[in-house]
């Protein structure tokens, strides 16, 4: 080789390095305001299908909402990541003096998918929309404050005028939850009384215009769901390129989920539904390492499980086991009796933190730590069931009443869900410790929340998902008439003293627009409830979100949905499988 | 001969027309018995709005009038609309019941060709180390459950990519809910033919065929292996019945848009049109196969046919 | 048959001993939760790592990391077995290293011991099951078979529907008039009744099928010209030639009644904690796709049942070989 060749063989060295450096470096500088490579198609699961297109009508399914997160839009967006008012179709906005009136000035030249302009009329539609009774709508009764509804004018087309019936403390976060449908496309069947069928599962794409950044494509019952890119979607990076850098969001409806790991697992899906079961962690970390599946922490959960006992003194009323088994003391002597610890070690292998209430710290605005807690102490536990005359008086190491019943109580769980069976099999254990037989009924959902409702039940042991960190989304939990006041259903004035000044205390919160103020209050009402833990709390799991390294952008939340919630900035690494 | 087998036909439509009527409307019955209904949830609805939503679906109307209701709807072949989907349940399980017979002939077939010819194999070769393997074979497979079964195909499929592991489309989506599904049949089958075959290879009229010279091989295809068949066809029905109860969870598993995984999840939401309507077309299958069954019976055994 | 004689009834007879047997033979309490989730199965050591002899030992498993399940084996520590103490045969005295033959489930509890008292429950309930289905399913389907016409087309009929019945309907509406908590002799005895009670027409419909086709034959029209009644030609000519076929259709459903404990829990009639059973031990197993490449211990109850129903088969085959060859040395006599 002579001097000169290996002179432009080093060149050529330097320049190849240097421009894999410089790929390298611009890979790893990739983030949301440098948008990355536009195009591509993300490949998705569904755990379940929708029942309809029509965000508006009743149902509540996690899967319709994430669909109406990603082929709608709202006025204004809170931030998943920053729990943040962010400025979507309404570009901005002033508060009045009074405290309930807000003026928005909605974005110009924004146009529906299929270019008709977006102004004030469509959201004077939605209001009307989820108020009518054709919708009879879960996302109305969200926008009623005490029964009262908003009153929305709108002045001009690009302004919209709402006024709260009282002071409400979330004030605009409430608009998050109202997704802005086409009125040219739904009013028609509003007047003509054929709201229900509008929008049904057999419309296609292309008569339902979206102001989202997705649009329906196909959709084969049982099979796929296929979203497109809206071309006329609104929003626009740093760098003024259109988003969503998407082309398409194909959705496999996949109802189980072993058979979603293994999808990711051979690549055959960029995302699954939900979060990483602990026992899937293992092997998607081993995955991780060859560099095959990204593994994010997305925090603590908002929702942990929760165990209550029926407090409902009508339900209970002709049993023997009443005096105790509704009792403060007993509650108190419950909580002490659980080993957290060994239920997180056990049940969640460690990914989880132990709970006493229903705020975790998951929810970084309102969470309180030094709330009073009833923790791991067995002689604490016996001492509280002393009180209560509950004592082992024929040596069998159980505990019995003082007319010599044992104490013994049935808990009502859902089959199926093997991290709460494997809760309760351990509750179960930890509680005959201390001289308690805790009896397991495991049923189907619906026989469950039957139970529930009906009130035939002794204890249960169940957690729901919400989709809302601030407390005033959640009343139906605090508030003593509310539909999720599971303990006691159906008060019609709060049954108990301290009921009563939670009550007291989350109105106050919910009616007070500052902040520190609303805080303070909520943790008083925290701390009442902990006091009297009508819900005794286990562990609330840390989410961990898997993903294919393809995909790009995410930002992982503890909130469903974790990572499709900013799907207009999500993009795919290209030269991957499409 | 012929106006009887007419008239015999006849009779037998009839029966599996009231079999599908009788299974359909205990379904409809059991379901609404069964406690909870759709409108039942932890949401944002006010009593009066989960009262008008009972009312919209029908739920407020006792069990007679629903049931009225149904079948009334049902005489102009209308199977009513799922609480669940929003469809009208004629559409979701005609689109499923598809899936389903495709799926439950190919494993059926792959199980007949299979599992016969092991089990004439396994009858009559009594030496050597292959029968008892084929048999042990047999017994795991009919043994193990079908969940445990499906994912470990699954399995084996996501890490080595040679199939796909889930859906449908090609064919190839087709190998993996066949053969899952196929594998306890065909160990079944195994068990029942080889049973059946050295029952029939003792008996007194191969004894005689023996004595008549009949060579062997013919002997074991053409007398032992057709008269053997009786018992065979005659819970061929059964396995009928048995791939759809398996293929619930193979469904699930492989993402099989099928009738099982319809018929869990509309038991599941109390879905009670669903369930009624999922009933008729898995007794229609049932029938069909009783049916079929009973007229390849004929086939084998003609004395059988003249009996009834 | 390479097994030898007698290998079928005492495949059988192992579990049957080892159910009946269960606390003795296990050396943890089947409910015991220790605190090592998903623990890998421990051999017994009588060499320890230096190459010293020992009486019978096992080295205690420590977690290595939790979240990813990784599992060290101490070989620091020799924790002797104790034999025949509190009424068990082999076990530890130390409750941080319990002897787990077949590991620990997902919450820590003793596979093994697991298994041995699962097959009470599950064993029972489907043995009696199976016996129920026999006899029901036999004398319905000979009648059948033997009286022909309507008589046949209505037992058939009946048979069919209940096998196209989806059993967990049934199950479900039942449920919701039984009181919410269940003993588990009251579990034992609903799934007993209710699985006969859907079983039967797998033994009816076979047995019918032979049934039809013997009863035409010329020694049971033999039997009838000397005058033997139809309840004396079914029970002594009849119902034998269809022997072969039952035992295998028993061998067949006694797996199917093992699962089915599994499925119709998840309606809420199955046996729940603290009761193991073998159809819940899988279910939780077959909820999760690693199970089967991660942890195979937790699958012991399917290989225990193949194990089970295969000794039944190899034990049915061997019946049958003695009773044909009897049998053809009856049809000498008489002919």
């Amino acid at each position: 080789m002579t001097r000169f060749s290996r002179a432009i063989f080093t060149a050529l060295l330097v320049v190849a390095l240097g421009a894999l450096a410089f790929l390298t470096l611009r890979q790893k500088n990739f983030s949301p305001a440098d948008g990355g490579a536009p195009g591509g198609t993300l490949r998705a699961l569904l755990r379940d299908e929708p029942r309809t297109f029509n965000r508006y009508l009743r149902s509540a399914l996690n899967v319709e909402e994430l669909l109406a997160q990603l082929m709608h839009e709202r006025l204004i967006r809170v931030n998943r990541a920053t729990d943040q008012l962010e400025p979507r179709l309404a570009e901005k906005w002033t508060a009045e003096e009074d405290g309930l009136t807000y003026t928005l000035t909605l974005r110009q030249g924004t146009t529906f998918s299929d270019g008709t302009p977006f102004t004030s009329a469509d959201v004077l539609f939605a209001f009307e929309a989820v108020y009518s009774n054709a919708a009879n709508s879960a996302i109305g009764t969200a926008m009623t404050l005490n029964g009262k509804r908003l009153d929305v004018t709108a002045p001009d087309p690009s302004t919209v005028r709402i006024r709260f019936p009282s002071p409400f403390g979330p004030g605009l976060r409430i608009l998050d939850g109202l997704p802005i449908l086409a009125r040219h496309a739904l009013e028609p069947a509003l007047k003509a009384g054929t709201f229900e069928q509008a929008w049904g599962l057999t419309t296609p794409g292309s008569a339902m215009p979206v102001l989202g950044p997705f649009i329906l494509e196909a959709y084969q019952p049982g099979r796929t769901l296929m979203l497109a890119r809206n071309p006329r979607y609104w929003r626009r990076d740093d760098a003024g390129r259109s988003l969503p850098y998407l082309d398409r969001i194909a959705f496999e409806i996949v109802a189980d989920m072993n058979a979603e790991v293994l999808r990711l697992e051979s690549g055959a899906t960029d995302l699954i539904f939900s979060d990483v079961r602990p026992e899937d962690y293992a092997s998607l970390k081993r995955l991780e390492d060859q560099g095959r599946v990204d593994l994010a922490d997305a925090g603590v959960s908002l929702d942990p499980p929760m165990f209550w006992i029926n407090l409902n003194p009508a339900s209970k009323a002709d049993d023997p086991r009443r005096a105790w088994l509704q009792s403060l003391e007993f509650r108190r002597g419950i909580s002490h009796a659980i080993d957290r610890d060994a239920v997180i070690r056990t049940v969640y292998l460690g990914a989880a933190v132990p709970a006493y209430g229903p705020v975790t710290e998951g929810n970084k605005t309102w969470y309180v730590a030094d709330l009073p807690r009833y923790a791991y102490d067995p002689a604490a536990a016996r001492a509280q069931f002393a009180a209560l005359g509950l004592e082992d008086a024929n040596g069998d190491g159980l505990l019995e009443d003082k007319a010599g019943r044992p104490v013994r109580f049935s808990v009502l769980t859902n089959r199926g869900n093997t991290i709460r069976e494997r809760t309760v099999a351990m509750l179960q254990e930890q509680l005959r410790k201390v001289g308690v037989v805790l009896d397991i009924t495991a049923l189907d959902p619906a026989g469950v929340i039957k139970g529930i409702l009906s009130g035939a039940y002794d204890a249960v042991y169940f957690g729901t998902e919400q989709s809302s960190t601030d407390p005033a989304n959640n009343l139906d939990f605090w508030i003593s008439s509310g539909g999720f006041h599971v303990w006691h259903l159906g008060q019609k004035a709060a049954a108990t003293e301290w009921e009563a000044l939670i009550d007291d205390l989350m109105r106050q919160q919910m009616a007070t627009t500052n902040l520190a103020e609303r805080q303070r209050l909520f943790a008083e009402a925290q701390r009442v409830l902990a006091e009297n833990i009508p819900v005794i709390y286990v562990a609330a799991p840390r989410i961990t979100v898997a993903k294919s390294p393809r995909l790009l952008n995410t930002m992982p939340v503890p909130l469903r949905p974790p990572v499709l919630w900013n799907a207009d900035i999500l993009a795919v690494r290209s030269g991957g499988a499409s | 001969m012929a106006r009887t087998l007419i008239r015999r036909v006849f009779r037998r439509l009839g029966f599996a027309t009231l079999l599908v009527l009788l299974v359909s409307s205990s379904a409809l019955v059991l379901a609404r018995l069964a406690p909870g209904d759709t409108t039942d949830a932890f949401d944002a609805r006010t009593p009066e709005q989960i009262a008008e939503d009972r009312r919209r679906l029908g739920l407020d109307l006792p069990l007679h009038e629903v049931y009225g209701q149904w079948l009334a709807r049902l005489i102009r072949l209308d199977l009513g609309t799922s609480l669940k989907y929003q469809r009208p349940v004629s559409e979701l399980v005609g689109e499923r019941s598809a899936n389903t017979a495709l799926l439950a002939s190919t494993a059926l077939a792959l199980a007949t060709v299979v599992g016969l010819p092991l089990g004439v194999f396994t009858a009559s070769r009594r030496r050597g180390l292959i029968p008892p393997l084929v048999r042990a074979g047999s017994v795991a497979a009919l043994s193990a459950p079908p969940l445990l079964t499906s994912l470990a195909l699954v399995l084996l499929a996501a890490r080595t990519g040679w199939l796909p592991i889930g859906g449908i489309g090609t064919v190839w989506h087709l190998v993996i809910p066949a053969l899952a599904l196929a594998l306890p049949a065909m160990g079944t089958l195994e068990r029942l033919q080889a049973g059946a075959l050295s029952e029939t290879l003792h008996e007194r009229f191969m004894v005689a065929a023996v004595a008549r010279g009949v060579p062997d091989r013919s002997l074991l295809w053409r007398h032992a292996f057709r008269a053997s068949l009786a018992p065979v066809l005659g819970v061929y029905a059964i396995i009928v019945a048995s791939l759809f109860s398996g293929s619930f969870a193979v469904e699930i598993v492989t993402s099989w848009p099928g009738l099982g995984r319809l018929m869990f999840d509309a038991l599941i939401a109390r879905d009670i049109h669903l369930v009624a309507g999922c009933a008729v077309a898995g007794s229609c299958f049932l029938a069909a196969g009783s049916l079929a069954a009973d007229a390849a019976l004929a086939w084998a055994d003609p004395r059988t046919g003249e009996a009834s | 048959m390479t097994l030898g004689r007698g290998a079928g009834a005492i495949l059988v007879a192992l579990w049957i001993v080892a159910g009946i047997f269960a606390p003795f033979l296990s050396p943890n309490p089947p409910t015991m939760q220790f605190e090592l989730p998903y623990a890998p199965p421990m051999r017994p050591h009588v060499i320890d790592a230096d190459g010293g002899l020992h009486a019978p030992f096992v080295y205690p498993v420590r977690i290595g990391n939790l979240l990813e399940r990784r599992y060290e084996i101490d070989r620091s520590r020799r924790v002797p077995l104790s034999w025949l103490r509190d009424g068990r045969l082999a076990t530890t005295t130390d409750p941080a290293a319990p002897l787990l033959i077949l590991g620990a489930d997902a919450i820590g509890r003793d596979v093994f011991a697991r298994l041995l008292h699962g097959a009470r429950a599950s064993l029972g309930v489907a043995l009696v099951a199976c016996l129920l289905s026999l006899v029901a399913g036999t004398l319905i389907g000979a009648a059948a078979g033997y009286a022909g016409g309507l008589v046949d087309e209505a037992f058939m009929g009946v048979a069919d529907f209940l096998i196209i019945l989806p059993t967990i309907y049934v199950v479900l509406a039942l449920r919701a008039v039984m009181p919410l908590v269940l003993e588990p002799w009251q579990v034992f005895w609903l799934l007993t009744i209710l699985l006969g009670a859907v079983g039967w027409p797998f033994v009816a419909r076979p047995v019918r099928a032979i049934v039809a086709v013997e009863s035409r034959r010329e020694y049971v029209e033999a039997a009838r010209a000397t005058g033997a009644g139809p309840v004396r030609i079914v029970v002594r000519h009849l119902a034998p030639a269809a022997a072969s076929a039952i035992a295998t259709q028993v061998t067949l459903l006694l797996p199917a009644f093992v699962l089915a404990e599994a499925t119709l829990s998840f309606v809420g009639l199955g046996f729940v904690d603290p009761t193991p059973s073998w159809g819940s031990m899988l279910m939780d197993a077959g909820r999760n796709v690693r199970a089967l490449a991660d942890f195979p211990w937790l699958l012991a109850p399917a290989g225990a049942l193949i194990i089970f129903v295969l000794g039944l088969h190899v034990a049915a085959a061997e019946a049958g070989q003695i009773r044909s060859t009897l049998g053809r040395g009856r049809y000498h006599v008489t002919d």
